[in-house]
């Protein structure tokens, strides 16, 4: 189990710098911030101080392993624009976007997974078929269609709720909503066809066979043999709790990283894009790593393969 | 141990909480004035209040509510000028202008405005003018606050240089007096004073702040609100500051919400969470006017939409390839087509309120295919690629526009290669080749001198940039921005039409530009001839 979890770590911590190298290189490669931040109108003697003044000047390879060491030593920079540090301006964002993000998950889950399970033990009834439309619009719809259509029900024609902006838990509902819904319908559409797939297998026969009540065979054998796929889904999820809502704080002007990563994007702010890719990285690895582990733990076979192997 | 009674314990917290009850009461029965909120693109595009660095049509919106100038652009009137936070002024010479301060101004801190504090406005600590590059080498490169302290970025001082390219010093005369000195002799100085740049600050509050950018992000002038907060990306609140020398201002607070979708605009509107909508594209007319409680207000304002040139690419060196471009544009297309007729195409990069100096004779180019293929001829043109770097409608309509611009380049024979880009220093950028961009020029007051001349003579932009230079030209913007003789002013101003829009094409004018809010129809507010929003009692109610 130790040389199974070192291995993880091991490989997420190679992910996390991959990650940081691409971002790295693919930002210097993509316009110059000095011209960005100092503006048009700067001279050309002053757009050369800046880049002197943040080390743009220096060869790439430089830069990078100036960056990679400050990384290393917990300084993640300075916002180019205002000379905050890049961390806190990014942390002073993360409450608003988990704000958005943690509720969207339960949404997700708490509607995706029992509808999946629901329309896969009813295979092909009424209700299945309803789930599976309901989910494939779900899927496909873009996430700032839904939301618009979303405020012109429920704020413009109804007037029920706010059509934007981040003044109380009530402008946070369509938002919500918006990332929930799309997806609750990719994680019923993974549920269903994890559990048909599983509810197809010989050990569910055999169960059934030897007369263990239906009930017990889909919660003790069906369901924990068809998690895998689905905790892989949630676990892709958890991962893009930080970042995953770009497109919803823009349409419903939610003041999150999303937005913040546009903006930094656009300005070429370095180190608060760079800031932000690491955050939502480590997320990301550390999301999968846990993921990692609950397979070992939903399939004893994944723990002892690796031993298995070497043997 | 204390004990209290049921009934002392009552008694002591209604005496805690009633004193409390009646001043929120008493708070909120005083004043009825509204809470107003206009859902805009973007609040600031340098996340900065201070004019001298946020020089942008967004920022035009919010930077009069703050801050004043010592005379005033009448943008709902004749758009003349006007006396502001000086009551009167008078010319001593062709170099000097003196004015007389209005009486009884306060800063949003509560100070008295003095003459120290205009000739501070105007001074070296705020306009930079002793700024070297070595000074300007740390201001983003260390933390804030740590070292640079109140030094402004360099382009505060190439903004000052432009506005007041002969700007010798500022004398304060008596306690109510001050002279604008100009190092040669300018006719249009009391326009170039009424420019944003001109605001009057605090010096006190100015040197109070720890660095240049805690004063930038809240300056502290004499407008009818005062800035109570500013978070950069997100909102600008400001507040009805109640001892305005132009007397209490109609609305409590001001909520400039940044709202970058303009179908998220419309829907705060439709929902009432906002009550104005600003840049409103003309096809969501009908949208917003659907619903009878609102309308779409404005119309054309001092700004012309402009497509420009640039010399150094190898096709565009020859001026008959620029001239095939401008013959090429079907400039009443776009005018019916994409603005509903709201718009007109203006005699060259001119208005009518510059009074004698216009040229009413001036002709923009035809449109004529034929005689742009012609040129293209003459020119030896072979179809090689020519770049147009667009931004994705930073201007409204910029994208359907360029794609009428296309059509008619296109059928006169011209390759231009469409390369989006997502900001101006992209679109400015050194980097690869120039060709054609898109951009706009305001007159903030009523001289020739205040478009043509600082957008394309030597302190301009373009020139500026190396994008364009024409030597006589040059000459001539000298000649325009210090001759007194207003006949030669004239004849001056018509020969740099004729340079800049047909002898050696600098930019060729698309229309006027014009400015579309969506607001609440019970609202009694006017929109002016400017991207500038006016909310003093002047412009509020009946």
């Amino acid at each position: 189990m130790l040389r199974f979890l070192l291995g993880r770590i091991g490989r997420a911590a190679l992910t996390i710098a991959m990650v940081v190298t691409f971002a790295f290189v693919v930002l210097r490669l993509s316009g110059d911030p000095a011209q960005i931040i100092m503006g048009a109108d700067a001279p050309p003697e002053a757009v050369d101080a800046f880049r002197t003044a943040w080390g743009l000047d220096q060869p790439v390879w430089v830069q990078y392993f100036h960056y990679f060491g400050a990384i290393l030593s917990g300084d993640l920079g300075r916002s180019m624009r205002d000379g905050r540090d890049a961390l806190v301006l990014v942390t002073e964002r993360i409450p608003a976007t988990l704000a958005l993000t943690l509720p969207a998950l339960l949404i997700k889950i708490g509607l995706g997974i029992p509808a999946g399970i629901y329309a896969a033990l009813h295979r092909n009834s009424l209700a299945d078929r309803i789930v599976m439309v309901v989910a494939v619009a779900g899927f496909t719809v873009p996430s700032f269609v839904l939301g618009l259509l979303l405020v012109l029900v429920f704020a413009v024609q109804l007037g029920w709720l706010p059509s934007g902006g981040q003044e109380g838990w009530r402008h946070a509902i369509l938002p919500v909503i918006t990332l929930g819904l799309g997806g609750a319908a990719v994680l019923a559409r993974f549920t269903r066809s994890a559990m048909l797939e599983v509810l197809g297998q010989p050990y569910i026969r055999t169960a059934s066979a030897k007369g263990v009540p239906w009930r017990a065979v889909v919660t003790r054998h069906a369901l924990p043999n068809a998690a895998i796929p689905t905790v892989t889904i949630i676990g892709f999820m958890v991962g893009s709790l930080i970042a995953g809502a770009v497109v919803v704080e823009s349409v419903f002007s939610w003041p999150g990283v999303g937005r913040l990563l546009v903006v930094a994007v656009a300005n070429r702010d370095l180190a608060v894009v760079q800031c932000i890719l690491l955050l939502v990285a480590t997320t990301m690895v550390c999301a999968n790593l846990v993921v990692d582990l609950l397979y070992g733990l939903l399939d004893p076979r994944l723990r002892s393969a690796p031993r298995r192997a070497g043997a | 141990m204390i004990s209290l009674s049921r009934r002392a314990a009552f008694g002591a917290t209604a005496a805690l909480v009633l004193p409390r009850f009646a001043v929120a009461q008493g708070t909120s029965t005083s004043d009825q004035r509204p809470t107003i909120t206009i859902a805009v693109q973007k609040v600031a595009n340098t996340n900065t209040l201070e004019t001298l660095r946020e020089q942008s049509n967004v920022g035009s919106r919010t930077w009069n509510s703050y801050g004043e100038t010592l005379i005033e652009q009448s943008w709902s009137g004749d758009l003349g000028l006007k006396p502001a936070l000086a009551e009167s002024w008078r010319r001593i010479d062709d170099r000097t202008v003196e004015l007389t301060l209005r009486d009884g101004v306060r800063f949003h801190d509560g100070r008295v405005m003095t003459a120290e504090d205009v000739a501070f406005s105007f001074g070296p600590e705020r306009m930079g003018w002793n700024l070297t590059v070595e000074q300007a080498r740390n201001l983003f490169g260390t933390v804030p606050g740590r070292t640079q302290g109140r030094t402004p970025p360099p382009e505060v001082l190439a903004v000052a240089r432009r506005t007041f390219p002969a700007f010798e010093k500022i004398e304060v005369v008596d306690a109510r007096r001050v002279r604008f000195v100009n190092r040669v002799p300018d006719v249009t100085l009391e326009g170039r004073i009424s420019r944003n740049v001109g605001m009057i600050v605090s010096r006190a509050a100015f040197e109070a702040a720890p660095t240049w950018l805690d004063w930038a992000r809240r300056p502290v002038g004499t407008g009818p609100y005062r800035v109570a907060e500013f978070r950069p990306d997100q909102v600008l609140v400001l507040e009805a500051f109640d001892e305005y020398w132009g007397g209490r201002p109609p609305i409590a607070r001001l909520r400039f919400v940044e709202v970058p979708e303009v179908a998220s605009r419309i829907n705060m509107l439709l929902t009432g969470e906002a009550d104005f909508a600003c840049d409103m594209p003309p096809d969501q007319i009908g949208t917003v006017e659907r619903n009878p409680r609102h309308q779409v207000v404005g119309g054309t304002i001092m700004n012309h939409r402009l497509t420009v040139f640039d010399k150094n690419h190898p096709q565009l060196a020859n001026p008959l390839v620029r001239r095939a471009f401008t013959h090429a544009i079907d400039r009443q297309a776009i005018v019916e087509a994409l603005w509903g007729g709201r718009t007109v195409v203006p005699r060259g990069l001119q208005f009518e309120f510059y009074g004698a100096m216009y040229q009413r004779d001036w002709e923009p180019p035809r449109h004529d295919p034929a005689e742009a293929r012609r040129l293209l001829r003459e020119a030896g043109y072979r179809g090689e690629p020519i770049p147009y770097r667009l931004l994705n409608n930073y201007y409204t309509n910029q994208v359907a526009t360029a794609q009428i611009l296309l059509e008619g380049w296109r059928q006169a024979g011209l390759n231009v290669q469409i390369e989006m880009r997502e900001n101006f220093p992209q679109v400015l950028s050194r980097e690869g080749q120039r060709g054609v961009r898109d951009w706009s020029n305001s007159a903030s007051f009523n001289d020739p001198s205040a478009s043509i001349t600082s957008q394309h003579g030597p302190q301009g932009q373009q020139w500026q940039i190396g994008e364009w230079r024409n030597d006589e030209f040059g000459r001539l913007s000298q000649e325009l921005d210090t001759s007194t003789d207003r006949a030669r002013r004239g004849v001056v101003f018509r020969r740099l039409l004729e340079i800049a829009e047909r002898e050696d094409p600098a930019y060729t004018v698309l229309h006027q530009s014009v400015n579309l809010t969506a607001k609440r129809r019970d609202l009694a507010w006017q929109p002016v001839q400017s991207f500038v929003m006016d909310f003093r009692s002047r412009n509020w109610g009946a």
